[in-house]
């Protein structure tokens, strides 16, 4: 009997939630609200702010939906990670706090705040209608619904994880380039285009990745991995910008763009020497005129502050750079053989 | 803003298809979508199984005839033949349209799309892709209406149909970022804003916006409910939340299990066993719980859904969602452990009366999917007709708008009425006279639902049910909206979808209590048997000063005669 009542109290504990609180009728800046609830091992961030706004204050407010981590309604930040709040368990949040029994909620950056955990959700949209984010039959609209197109399981299996993003706009949130640009595609928006560009049914694939490689597109992004990292379905959305970067490398016409080009110049300077050959860079990436036109005064500082790089012909390969050749040989041979069964 | 010449209400799988299908039948029109959530949230996401339709990939020797048959039979003869011959002939059709606009589906090895068994078929005929088939198509569909230019009202509650005689004006609704009460003056009006089986609250596998909105502004409006009393219980909701393990998972082999190990379906449908029709085993779980052979836990009585036998790598191919659901909500890997279940409801087979065409009694309004009853399903749905209901009367509802909006002249709203509306809502609402807690009102309504209209109903348990239902109603007129702020008032909401729910519980509890027999998912053990000379008809709820009146409505009947429905 002991060991249940002690059970009993191990399995529930008082949580302060610490809610962002912002109604724009009234505030002029945002502030947080503490709400201090008993909760029970088992239940969920949004349980608790369920019985929060049930049972203490009606006015906090926040989208949800499903509750099942299904529609995507309830993205926010717990303790500062992007999530939803219905598939969160709050002793999971707790064994990671800093502050012992204490909860933030507050709402997903990069896209404009409404009222307290709600953002508005428009912008993400738009992108989603500039990059075509749809697939554009081949199938003229007349003959559809007579016969099936034949998919194997192999092209299924290309677009079958990206197809499981909900749209919950976690990756939007974490993602550091919108933090730096409102106009960045986004990585929900750049893991969408990567499958319709995959799907056979498609037609729009150029024009889509025209778009892609145009400024605020896939070559902006920083492998940074946060959006992957905080990917509430898991899915591996760095792959996707990968996809489609070396997707435009590969694609005749695509080649002049500046992202591309950068990649490529890192890709040899790494062949030949093991290393970056830093001042040359920015030539490699945007040709002469834009470097002289943009980069001249930081050049002019860099030069008076001692702080230039190498130029190339002082640029030593690096230590074991003949064993690393061979490995890198290997590697992009595997990685072309990949490709190729890919393709088949 | 100008008349429109179709307001669709309601974003998901039905409101988007009628949207597409309205755009290609006349380019030309002035359509717009209202939905509460971003469409892409709409509840057809979270349907898991898929759309059933005979293709013959996987059972060479399927047909659109038996396709019809399981149906009219799972429906306990309830179902309009009619009705079931357009659903079941245009299946087909309708899957390998959405396939041709890029829906991705599970695949077989020809390459086809793939199918699987499920629950009241005689062959395997659900198409899916995994266990996310509805979130794939909501999205599909969201993608194509993005693509090709539909109008977007996102995030605005429908609140009144505006009415003149015999004819709708359109639509009022609040625009929820801002608190405004805004007009929707339309030649047509196509209601599609999904079930009603939230009203079961903690005992249903519904999203907490699924309080049958739509329904709840037509019965206001006059317009007829029909089959109201007809819920369907899943047999396998998680027993915590109510959240639901899909079909799919017995569909793959699962066993379901009591407590002394026994795969107990053999006593009830030795066939079939646990891939018997949804109402027959959610009685079979019922019976084997209140006759002690669940297991006790203080979250209530619960079986076991057994997978472990498929072994690790078909769960975490076929069903990944369903394992991740377990972990999260019940703390179980179905790889390890069984996982406790017990019925819950999900689906309303109920609706706004319609005929095969989407039309409802009044002139220029519509009705499509859960939201409206044509009827196809009967007296009970089969696994994976209500995605294929959602399309296929989605488009018929779009195509009939878009044909008949010229019809109609187009409507005026008012300022008076529009202001009337405003105070309807928001008078007094806040005042501290006012003491009842929505959250009280709604556990309470949840709970009388569950024990006294649940999935055993009898007359004295329907009447404590009517008598509970008409006093959580006078008790509303005293709930107060806590949050007094314009923008996004989810406190506001939540009370009017209360109210919708209160409305519409009554029809439900009336038509349980009117209907002396047990047919489908609607069992009563004071009428334990089917009653074909006295109740093979539909019912009828119409509004009349305030207060349910009950009508019927004779069944369609075609090839198919009354039979014992056994399996």
């Amino acid at each position: 009997m002991m060991a249940s009542i002690d059970q009993h109290k191990e399995g529930k504990k008082d949580v302060t939630f610490r809610v962002f609180r912002f109604n724009p009728q009234v505030d002029s800046k945002p502030y947080f609200d503490d709400y201090t609830i008993p909760v029970e091992r088992g239940v969920t961030v949004l349980r608790s702010l369920n019985y929060i706004k049930e049972h203490i204050d009606g006015s906090v407010s926040f989208r949800a939906f499903c509750q099942a981590g299904i529609c995507g309604s309830c993205g926010m930040r717990v303790n500062g990670l992007s999530q939803l709040a219905c598939t969160t368990q709050v002793w999971d949040v707790l064994a990671k706090s800093r502050e012992p029994e204490v909860i933030k909620v507050e709402p997903l950056r990069n896209l404009p705040l409404i009222k307290d955990l709600i953002v508005d959700m428009d912008p993400l949209v738009d992108k989603m209608k500039h990059y075509s984010n749809w697939v554009d039959s081949i199938m003229p609209e007349a003959q559809m619904g007579k016969k099936e197109f034949l998919i194997s399981e192999e092209e299924f299996l290309r677009y079958d994880k990206a197809t499981d993003c909900i749209l919950c706009a976690s990756c939007v949130s974490e993602c550091s380039i919108l933090r730096a640009n409102k106009e960045y595609v986004s990585p929900a928006v750049l893991l969408k285009s990567y499958r319709m560009n995959v799907d056979s049914r498609d037609s729009l694939h150029d024009h889509r990745l025209a778009a892609l490689v145009q400024d605020h597109g896939v070559w902006d992004c920083t492998h940074c991995y946060r959006c992957q990292e905080s990917c509430v379905k898991s899915i591996p959305i760095m792959d996707a910008i990968h996809g489609i970067r070396e997707d435009a490398i590969e694609c005749r016409g695509k080649k002049d763009t500046s992202g591309s080009k950068h990649a490529e110049a890192f890709m040899s300077d790494i062949e030949k020497k093991g290393k970056l050959v830093e001042a040359t860079l920015p030539i490699r990436t945007n040709g002469v005129v834009w470097t002289l036109q943009n980069l001249l005064p930081m050049a002019m500082k860099m030069i008076m502050k001692r702080r230039t790089p190498p130029p190339p012909p002082l640029v030593k390969s690096a230590k074991g750079i003949k064993v690393f050749r061979e490995m890198f040989r290997e590697m992009t041979e595997h990685v072309k053989q990949d490709h190729k069964s890919h393709k088949k | 803003m100008k008349p429109f010449d179709i307001v669709i209400v309601g974003g998901g799988g039905a409101g988007l298809y009628a949207a597409m299908e309205a755009m290609k039948t006349n380019p030309a029109l002035n359509i717009a979508v209202l939905s509460k959530v971003y469409p892409n949230r709409s509840h057809t996401s979270a349907a898991q199984g898929g759309a059933n339709a005979a293709l013959g990939n996987k059972a060479k020797d399927d047909t659109v005839e038996m396709h019809i048959f399981d149906t009219i039979k799972g429906g306990d003869y309830l179902a309009d033949q009619d009705a079931v011959n357009v659903l079941c002939t245009e299946a087909p059709k309708i899957i390998r349209e959405l396939e041709n606009m890029g829906t991705p589906w599970s695949r077989m090895e020809d390459n086809t799309i793939a199918q699987r068994p499920f629950g009241g078929a005689t062959l395997p005929r659900c198409c899916y892709c995994s266990d996310k088939t509805g979130h794939t198509i909501l999205q599909t569909l969201y993608e194509q209406c993005l693509k090709k230019g539909v109008i977007f009202f996102n995030e605005y509650f429908a609140l009144k149909l505006s009415v003149s005689g015999s004819r709708s004006k359109g639509l009022i609704a609040m625009n929820m970022k801002t608190g405004r009460i805004e007009a929707f003056a339309a030649k047509t009006v196509i209601l599609a804003t999904g079930g009603y089986a939230k009203m079961y609250w903690n005992r249903s596998s519904n999203a907490a916006g699924n309080t049958g909105d739509g329904q709840a502004i037509a019965y206001r409006a006059g317009i007829p409910m029909k089959d109201m009393e007809f819920v369907q219980f899943h047999p396998t909701g998680l027993r915590k939340s109510g959240l639901l393990i899909t079909e799919g998972a017995r569909g793959e082999g699962g066993y379901l299990l009591n407590k002394d190990g026994e795969r107990f379906m053999a006593r009830y449908a030795k066939e079939k066993m646990e891939l018997g029709p949804r109402d027959l085993v959610s009685r079979s779980i019922e019976t084997e719980i209140l006759q002690g052979r669940g297991f006790d836990s203080p979250a209530g009585t619960y079986i076991h859904l057994d997978l472990t036998h498929l072994g690790s790598d078909l769960i975490k191919s076929r069903l990944p969602q369903i394992r991740e659901m377990s972990m999260q909500f019940e703390g179980v890997d179905p790889i390890e452990e069984p996982i406790p279940i017990r019925p819950t409801a999900h689906y309303s087979m109920g609706g706004i009366d319609t005929d095969n065409f989407g039309r409802t009694v009044m002139d220029g309004v519509y009705a499509a999917g859960e939201c409206g009853c044509v009827s196809v399903h009967g007296a009970n749905r089969l696994g994976g007709n209500s995605l294929l209901d959602i399309l296929v009367f989605g488009r018929i509802a779009g195509h009939t708008a878009a044909e008949e909006a010229g019809k109609f002249a187009p409507g005026m709203i008012s300022e008076a009425e529009l202001a009337e509306q405003y105070d309807a809502i928001r008078s007094g609402m806040h005042s501290s006279g006012r003491y009842e807690r929505y959250g009280e009102l709604r556990e309470e309504l949840g709970q009388t639902l569950a024990l006294n209209v649940g999935i055993y109903r009898e007359s004295s348990l329907l009447q404590k049910g009517i008598a509970d239902i008409a006093e959580l109603k006078e008790r509303f007129k005293k709930v107060r909206v806590i949050d007094t702020s314009d923008v996004f008032n989810t406190n506001l909401i939540q009370v009017l979808e209360l109210k919708n729910m209160l409305d519409l519980a009554e029809t439900v509890a009336a038509g349980a209590f009117a209907r002396q027999e047990s047919r489908g998912s609607h069992t009563r053990t004071d009428f334990p048997v089917r009653d074909d000379a006295n109740w093979h008809k539909h019912t009828l709820a119409t509004m009349v000063n305030g207060n349910v009146t009950l009508g019927e409505k004779p069944v369609t009947m075609g090839r198919y005669e009354l039979q014992e429905r056994t399996y």
